[in-house]
């Protein structure tokens, strides 16, 4: 600006306008992130009062002491929850649910990725109806649909019968580890098909036909290409089934048997016939923190490559 | 250099054999429920040569890029035969043509490097990989991508993924190269840079080139030989400068470049009559008394005042100057004839070279013919 090489007239005065614009430039900065806040401010305050202050009410719970009564006592606090959680009893249940988490992610990734790759390959409008019919049974309660499953499954039941029929005399199919295995895919198998769809919908297919024309066959696009980018989708689809199989109770009470119970049923068991609180509130937090570490490490290895 | 074209030469029994061959080629493609199928190509006849840069040019949805696709193999043909150096490959799959394509969006993998981009294809054929660190090395060279081995596509300028895409299909050291509006998205500056690059490139390895382009002026800078499609057909093909200066439909002549289609009538095998009454020299072959349209481009008209003419009898219009546009490097000029009806109007370019005299709107002048610059359409 030329006014700068001007003698100092005394009425315009440009040092002097420089300062108080930047205060003002500050003071809108502060408003703008002071609306921020208060956008944020009912979330914040749900998530603190339905979220933050339940689990720490647990927490403490969780180095609580009993009264020989089996009445929990705040105070006199102790680690010993925590030291059970290492019998063989815990060890054995943790082990069983995630095997059975393993193996149910492992199922919905390999009945999912196909599905969502067909999907994700029709025309707009058959993509419309096929999205709907796999969000249908999110239309009525889990509860009632796992009902089904024991309808289907009982020894009355038609699956039962035509093994019968077939010569598989003697077959029990509920209250079985298949069972239950059975119902947790059959519970998260959406939440595998939808972030493979959306990642994979989001593929340009032209990188398929590049690979190919770079003399790579059908598989070797697929495995080099196809595949790696659609990664997000098959993490973001993997936590997702595998955090609430490792903690279900719905499924695996209504399905399962004595000897298939999950972490998620003998939590329950603390609080309620049990009345052992600390040490149910020590297994959720124990729980807790298996799923973060598992999460953050996914996480961690396919941020790299995506990235 | 050496290396990739001595890779390309033909085996010596194909020497009449063309690079690629296509004879009766359709592509139907289904319509939506009940409609009639669509036709993009239809019973298209082409030889392309060897070592040829070919261009195939359009508006969109002419059928250029489904071809360039069947030859590819990304779509099949319908019916027809394509050959590749005399191999049937019309339903071979890509990975079993020898053919490469650079795409229009370049189709990097974005989740590998440079080098790896470029070395796919030929891990992809099991070569060795002290030959595949040599060949990606000489490619990275040719295309002067040095220093940028391991970046990811994400993190080069929309020219440098140019020569990536350009290096991935070239180090296969491919038959036949084929190109998908290459240039499409990079700025004007950057295309016209890219085009000469291109053509250098091109004359340096030997291998054919098939290149699919909307832009005319693309077409015949880069190209040995080009065709123009429309609606699936092929219109016309030839060198540049034959499809430029005689276009044979009034679609070719109106496509490549700016033209004036004029009516008229046949006086003799080598003379029209304008509407105006004034007689222009122009070869043709129709009976007398025939009505035609005759092309002529806007550069090939002469433009005088009317007292410095000399002879007002044949291969002249008399008009007026309606507006005068500038170009910079030319003048455009829009003169409606004086006399007929409807009243003729031509478009005439002229170069802004010292001594060329500059007219003004209303100003009466003289459109000159020169014989031979004009050209009788079959539309």
């Amino acid at each position: 600006m030329a006014t700068t090489l001007e003698p100092p007239t005394g009425e315009a005065a440009p040092p002097s306008a420089a300062p108080s614009q930047l205060g003002l430039e500050r003071d809108a900065e502060r408003a703008d992130s002071r609306r921020g806040f208060l956008i944020g401010l009912p979330s914040l305050l749900y998530l603190v009062v339905f979220f933050a202050i339940p689990l720490g009410i647990v927490f403490v719970y969780s180095f609580g002491n009993r009264s020989r009564t089996g009445r929990t006592i705040l105070g006199d606090w102790t680690l010993s929850s925590y030291e059970r959680l290492f019998s063989s009893l815990v060890m054995q249940i943790t082990g069983r649910s995630l095997g059975y988490a393993v193996l149910t992610t492992v199922v919905c990734l390999l009945v999912g990725y196909p599905f969502a790759y067909y999907l994700a390959t029709r025309p707009p409008k058959v993509r419309g109806i096929l999205l709907v019919l796999v969000m249908i049974p999110f239309w009525s309660n889990l509860l009632v649909r796992t009902y089904a499953w024991r309808v289907i499954l009982g020894s009355d039941g038609p699956l039962v019968q035509v093994l019968n029929a077939v010569g598989f005399s003697d077959v029990r199919l509920l209250f079985t580890p298949f069972a239950t295995i059975l119902g947790l895919i059959y519970g998260f198998l959406p939440f595998m098909i939808l972030p493979l769809y959306a990642s994979i919908e989001r593929l340009d297919f032209s990188l398929v036909e590049a690979a190919r024309d770079l003399y790579a066959s059908g598989w070797e696009a697929f495995r080099r290409v196809t595949w790696p980018l659609s990664r997000p989708g098959v993490i973001a689809g993997s936590i997702l089934v595998f955090i609430p199989s490792f903690g279900a109770y719905v499924i695996p009470e209504i399905l399962g048997g004595s000897r298939t119970t999950m972490l998620g049923s003998y939590v329950v068991l603390q609080f309620l016939s049990a009345r052992d609180q600390p040490f149910g509130a020590a297994l959720s937090m124990a729980i807790l923190a298996v799923m973060l570490a598992a999460a953050l490490l996914y996480f961690r290895s396919g941020a790299k490559d995506v990235a | 250099m050496t290396e990739l074209s001595t890779a390309i030469s033909p085996p010596a029994a194909a020497i009449t054999t063309s690079a690629v061959s296509i004879r009766g080629v359709t592509k139907r493609f289904p319509g939506g429920k009940g409609a009639e199928p669509v036709v993009a190509v239809d019973d298209l006849d082409l030889e392309i040569e060897d070592g040829e840069f070919f261009s195939l040019l359009g508006p969109s949805g002419c059928g250029k890029t489904t071809t360039l696709r069947m030859i590819g193999g990304f779509e099949y043909p319908t019916a027809g035969s394509i050959q590749i150096f005399g191999e049937e490959v019309g339903l071979l799959p890509p990975n079993r043509r020898p053919v490469n394509t650079v795409f229009q969006s370049y189709a990097l993998f974005p989740h590998m490097t440079v080098a790896q981009n470029i070395a796919f294809g030929l891990e992809m054929q099991n070569v060795a990989a002290g030959e595949i660190k040599e060949r990606v090395g000489d490619v990275i060279e040719l295309v002067q991508l040095e220093g940028r081995e391991n970046r990811k596509p994400k993190q080069l300028s929309g020219g440098q993924q140019q020569r990536v895409a350009l290096a991935r299909a070239l180090v296969n050291r491919p038959k036949v190269l084929l190109l998908d509006e290459p240039l499409g998205a990079l700025d004007l500056k950057l295309r016209q840079a890219m085009q000469l690059e291109l053509k250098q490139m091109q004359e340096r390895v030997g291998i054919t080139f098939i290149y699919v382009t909307h832009d005319q002026e693309e077409a015949l800078t880069m190209s040995d030989r080009l065709a123009v499609m429309d609606h699936g057909e092929l219109l016309q093909v030839g060198a540049p400068e034959a499809i430029y200066d005689k276009p044979r439909t009034r679609f070719v002549a109106d496509f490549i470049g700016d033209t004036n289609l004029l009516t008229a009538t046949v006086v003799d095998d080598s003379a029209v009559r304008l509407s105006d009454g004034s007689a222009i020299r122009v070869e043709n072959d129709r009976p007398v008394g025939s009505a035609v349209t005759v092309a002529v481009r806007p550069e090939k008209l002469g433009l005088r005042r009317v007292e410095s003419d000399r002879d007002p009898t044949l291969d002249a219009i008399d008009g007026h100057v309606e507006r005068v546009t500038f170009l910079g490097n030319a003048l455009a000029y829009e003169v409606t004839a004086d006399a007929g009806d409807p009243r003729v109007t031509l478009r005439i370019r002229q170069g802004n070279a010292p001594g060329v005299e500059h007219f003004s709107a209303g100003d009466a002048v003289r459109v000159r013919w020169v014989p031979g610059s004009a050209t009788v359409l079959e539309d």
